[in-house]
Order: C-alpha cells, then structure tokens, then sequence
C-alpha cells in the first residue's frame, strides 16, 4: 500500500519527524546472555534483533539446514560461519509465520555470514565452526542493516579476532522511482513506510574506513541518485560504527570497574575512573 | 528438542550423582534443595508491538522470549448451532449445565481449541522436529486443557479472536527447556491484552483505540477481597484462574526433585512434566466443611494434565561390575552364567540404567507434592505474579 510521502517537500521532514541525515535511536547491549559465548541485543528504532554466537568451536554434526555457510567450509584451512536468521511470528505488525526455508530468511543468512567471515579472522581456527543465530523480535525496516550490526557486536563479545566493526546502515532517496525525480534527496536509515514506499539500498562498511563490504539494493532507482544514497549511507555506517563502539567500550569500563575482567596492558590510555 | 540429548557423563559419574540424589535430603549438584528452582530474571511488555509478551532468563544462562498476538477471526457457523442461539433463555439446558453457577451472561461463550495457536522455534532444530512439536503440544494441551481458556477469546457469535502464541528459545538448549517455555509462556499471557470491545452484540466487532483502556486477558485482582468467602463456589468468576505452568518433576529412588538440571534428568527414574493452574490467588479457603478455623493459605490449585517424559537416563551405558570385569580378574567366556547375573541384579555403586515404567506410588507422590497447597507451585505463581506487577 504505497503512503504518500510527498509531504517531504513541505517541510524537509520525514514521517517520523527526522530530517533527511539523521539516523534513529539506536540502542546496543552486549553480552545480554550468561550462557553463550557471545551475544547482543540491538535496537534501531523499533527493528529489535538478538544475537547468540557460539563458536570457534568443533562443527556439529552437518544439518541440512541451508543456512548461509561463509568462509572456508570447515575442512579447509578457516572455520565456517554459520549463520540462522529466526524471525519471530510477532515481530511484525501483522502476525506472520516464517519457516526455516523461507528464501528471503536464507538470502539474509547467507548476506550476513559472508559479510562477518570477510571481518573475522577464521583462518585462526581451522576445522571449526562460528554459529551466528539471530533472533528478530520487532521489525520495522532496516533488517539486514540491525542483523549485522547485531552479529558483529556479538562477535566482538565472543571474543573472535576480526579486523574491525562491520557497520551498517540503510539509505533512501526521497522520491519514489517513477517519479523520476532528479532533485530528489538522499535520506538516511529507511523505517518500514519508506521502505514500502521509496527506493533504498543497505550498506555495511568496513570500520572507519569507506571499504563497503556488502550493498545491496533490492528497489528501482535511477543510476544517478545512486551515488548520492551510496555516500549517504556510507556516513550513517561510520555514525553506527561510532554507537557500536561506544557501546564496546562502555560495557568493557564497566566489567573493569566491576573486576570481571583484569585490566589489560592496552587499556591504560582507557579512562578507567 | 528430545529430552534425551546428549549427556556426556561417565558410568561411574552417573552412579556417583544417582547415590548422592537418592540420600535423605538429596544432595544436588548445584546444592539447592529439592523443592527449590534455578533463580530466574524475568521481564514483561518487552515488545510494544504484541498483545503481551515476556523474557524469562534462567541463572544457567538458558532464556526464552514469548510473544501472543491476537488477531480478529470470523467463527465458522456450523448448522444447527443457530436453532440453539435463538432460545436464548433456555441456554442453560444445552448440554453444559455444570456452567451454571458461572452466570447467564457467560453461558453463551463457547470456546474452540482451534483459536489458539502455539509455535515453538528452537535453535539449531528443524520447525518440524519431533521434539519441538511434542513441546509445543504439551504447553498448549495444558492451556486449553479445562476449555476455560478458549472461551475468553470469545467476542460474539460471529467473531472471536485468535491468539497466536510464540515461543522462542534464544540460547542454546542447555536443559531441557519445558519449565522454561512454560514459565514464560504464563508470564506472556498474564501481560496479554486485548482491545476493549466497543460494539454490542453480534455487530461486527468494533474496538477502543485506547491501548490504556485494554483489559487484560487474565484480570487482575486490584486488592485482596475484604468479605472472606467460605467456599469457593460462591465467587464464581471463572476470571480467577490462571494461566497454566508445567513443571519438570523426577524422582530419584524416594526422592521428588524440582526443575531438574541437565545432569540430574541423566539419572531420573522417572521424569513428568505436570500442568497445574492456580484457581483463586492468594484467596483463603476453609478445607472442608465442618473443621471451622483450620484455614489455609494458598490457592486451590487445579490438576490439569500429566505427561511422562522419556529420561535420558534409559539411553545410558549401564557400567560393569569389578566381579563381571574381565580387566579386574573376572574370567571370560566361562562364565557367560555369572555375567548374565551381573547384568540382572544392582551393584552397589554400579550405573544401571532404569528399565521399566514408573512405579505407581511414585507417579502418586509426584503429583501429591506438586499439589500440595501452599507448596511449590505456590511459590513460583506467587513469584511469577510479583514479576509481572512488579
């Protein structure tokens, strides 16, 4: 059902209020679970995603799950990571089953493993496997976007050497496609009505630098608002990374302070107080 | 998941922790006591988006998440039905005259077992394995099990609402995850609300827009009653009863252990999974007629299904006695006599798995203890209650 959002015009106000640069809340936890060996809870705006990461460990018996498998297929040389999206039935406005085969949930799998095996270190850990479940509890645009950044803090908790954050984030163009609108603006991080309704891709950045590790784009857009979305979502990628880092740092601080963790050689530039 | 995964101990450990379960009091691996849970951390109304939901995080590290949707569905007419609704005096005399005390305004609710709908995803297991859909059987044979539950779904004749159920394990199955999914289970439905129903009669449901105005699906008591009822068939409010919980109960030798661990389900005898609602909370009743002044505190609590469940202890490797060890003396091929008789008959310190169904006085004494007024379950409603106020 499109919506009608050329009220854009009138303003330069989104439908939720933000301007055309400005991301959503976004809200991070790590190591929200005791039993696993690395896990987060992400919220960008009201998309809620959680994550569970076992692993490096022994490849379990092989399943014929189809999840996305990435990286060296475990008997080689680098472990495999393996990656399974659940969405949960009430997670979007209207209740909706999603099976383990669904072709959309596999694509998300598979987008999110290869995304993370590009970042991990898994030739340190030959003959093993990383399992990633993600759990999406509320969706609300911008999924894949919240599924990585969810995997890569828990990998980050896990423990699992990689060469940085791997942020991502979504970008729009504020006019739909058939209007074929040259003038039209860049927006940043799509909710659910923009997304129903406007052109959008997702990107993934490499750390602090500009090096994109995954793009995708599912809409019609004319080539030349491309560039324009692509280096506006590239931005919101470096603004995410900042959020998750804060989010690392703050919850390192905090297991200093408590004594969980002994303070290591490289932390004494941290302000521990 | 099966009940029976893997569990990696010794002959020799499984023997150590089935002697030290089976002393008067047991001593359990992780020293509570018999009657005591793993503590818990638990949340409700954590997605704005469901009807109600809730988060139930064991010390373990085990957790869970439980969303109920609801959704407005037209009820299938079936003929005949109709020349029974348009007597509505006579409504008494269809059959449920049981229902009486209950008021003649609910007498015309009826309720069907299809509006509830309940999914289990477990991760790293297939949507169709036949663990998973054993668990989601159970917690939803427990909730519709006095058919109590599908009547307040109810909305007219025309229309009732049906609820969508979903439970998510987020970790690892590290334990058997029943209590698990049915403590969250009871908490999400406790926090479930629905729309309060603006419409009248059989129109076409029409609903207030004031989420703050909802009811909730199990109403809550705003204070404890003043005017102390003498029986309980005199406050007929079906609105008293409570979602269902299901508990993991074994029993070692003697011993009736709660909310076993893993590596105490390794050695079960006899493991039961048993669905029990509290009635009136926290009301107090008189037991019995005559016996004046003996009250108890403690809900009447209400048996609702038993289920056994297959223990892992039956797929262990049973150890060998030193007498039957070829490694420790014993002469082999010989005597295939005495080695038939080690099999038979228990040594001291020996493993041997259970074989045979549960004794009865066992099975009695489980659901006994698990009855008991102001026991266990007692408890964990009252806990659950307090998180969901709370």
């Amino acid at each position: 059902m499109p919506l009608d959002t050329s009220t854009y015009n009138l303003a330069l106000l989104r439908v939720d209020g933000r301007r055309w640069n400005e991301l959503r809340r976004v809200h991070a936890q790590i190591r929200t679970q005791a039993a696993a060996d690395g896990s987060s809870y992400l919220e960008m705006g009201h998309t809620k995603v959680m994550c569970v990461v076992t692993g490096p460990s022994e490849p379990g018996p092989r399943r014929g799950t189809g999840g996305g498998g990435a990286g060296g297929a475990g008997a080689g040389g680098a472990a495999e990571v393996v990656v399974s999206i659940v969405i949960a039935g009430f997670s979007s406005v209207d209740r909706k089953r999603h099976g383990r085969g669904d072709k959309r949930t596999l694509e998300l799998q598979s987008t999110v493993a290869n995304a993370l095996a590009a970042s991990l270190h898994i030739h340190l850990f030959p003959h093993s496997q990383v399992n990633i479940s993600l759990h999406v509890l509320s969706q609300d645009g911008s999924l894949l976007a919240a599924l990585i950044n969810a995997a890569a803090l828990a990998c980050v908790d896990a423990g699992i050497p990689m060469t940085d954050y791997v942020a991502a984030c979504t970008a729009g163009s504020t006019s739909t496609y058939a209007a074929n609108d040259e003038g039209a603006d860049p927006l940043l991080d799509l909710n659910h009505q923009e997304e129903q309704e406007l052109p959008g891709l997702t990107v993934a950045t490499l750390g602090e630098s500009d090096r994109v590790v995954v793009l995708v784009c599912e809409s019609r857009v004319q080539v030349s608002r491309l560039e324009g979305m692509l280096a506006v979502g590239v931005d919101g990628c470096k603004q995410v990374r900042e959020i998750l880092d804060r989010v690392v740092r703050e919850k390192g601080r905090r297991m200093v302070q408590e004594g969980t963790v002994e303070k290591g050689i490289g932390l004494n530039e941290m302000d521990v107080d | 998941m099966a009940s029976s995964q893997h569990v990696l101990l010794s002959p020799a450990e499984l023997a150590y922790l089935h002697a030290s379960l089976s002393l008067t009091p047991p001593i359990r691996p992780d020293g509570r006591s018999p009657t005591q849970f793993r503590p818990l951390v638990a949340e409700t109304g954590i997605l704005p988006g469901t009807n109600g939901s809730a988060r139930i995080c064991f010390a373990d590290g085990t957790e869970a998440i439980v969303g109920v949707k609801a959704e407005v569905e037209r009820t299938a007419q079936r003929p005949g039905e109709e020349t029974v609704f348009l007597e509505e005096g006579g409504a008494g005399g269809d059959g449920d005259d049981e229902e009486e005390e209950a008021g003649q305004g609910l007498d015309k609710r009826k309720g069907d077992a299809s509006w509830v709908e309940m999914t289990v995803e477990i991760p790293g297991l297939r949507d169709d394995d036949s663990g998973t859909a054993f668990l989601a059987a159970m917690l939803s044979e427990a909730l519709l099990a006095d058919g109590e539950f599908a009547k307040r779904l109810w909305i007219n004749r025309r229309f009732h609402w049906k609820l969508y159920l979903d439970i998510i394990l987020i970790s690892p199955p590290l334990s058997y995850p029943l209590p698990l999914l049915s403590l969250t289970t009871h908490l999400a439905l406790l926090s479930t609300r629905l729309p309060r129903l603006k419409s009248e009669g059989d129109e076409d449901p029409f609903f207030d827009d004031d989420w703050a105005a909802a009811p909730y699906l199990f109403p809550r008591t705003t204070s404890s009653s003043s005017t102390p009822s003498s029986t309980t068939t005199k406050s007929p409010t079906p609105a008293a009863t409570r979602p269902p919980i299901t508990l993991l109960v074994m029993a070692v030798g003697n011993n009736i252990i709660f909310d076993p661990s893993k590596e105490e389900l390794a050695v079960a005898d006899v493991a039961l999974a048993v669905s029990v609602t509290g009635l009136s909370p926290s009301h107090e009743t008189e037991t019995g007629g005559g016996t004046a002044g003996e009250k108890q505190t403690g809900r009447n609590l209400r048996l609702l299904s038993i289920r056994t469940i297959d223990p892992p202890s039956r797929l262990t490797a049973p150890g060998v006695a030193n007498a039957a060890n070829t490694a420790y003396g014993a002469s082999n091929g010989t005597s295939n006599g005495t080695q038939k008789m080690a099999e038979a008959e228990a040594v001291e310190g020996v493993w041997r798995p259970p074989r045979g169904g549960a004794k009865r006085m066992v099975l009695g004494a489980l659901v006994q203890k698990v009855l008991e007024r102001g026991g266990v379950v007692d408890e964990v409603l009252d806990a659950l209650e307090g998180a969901d106020s709370g």
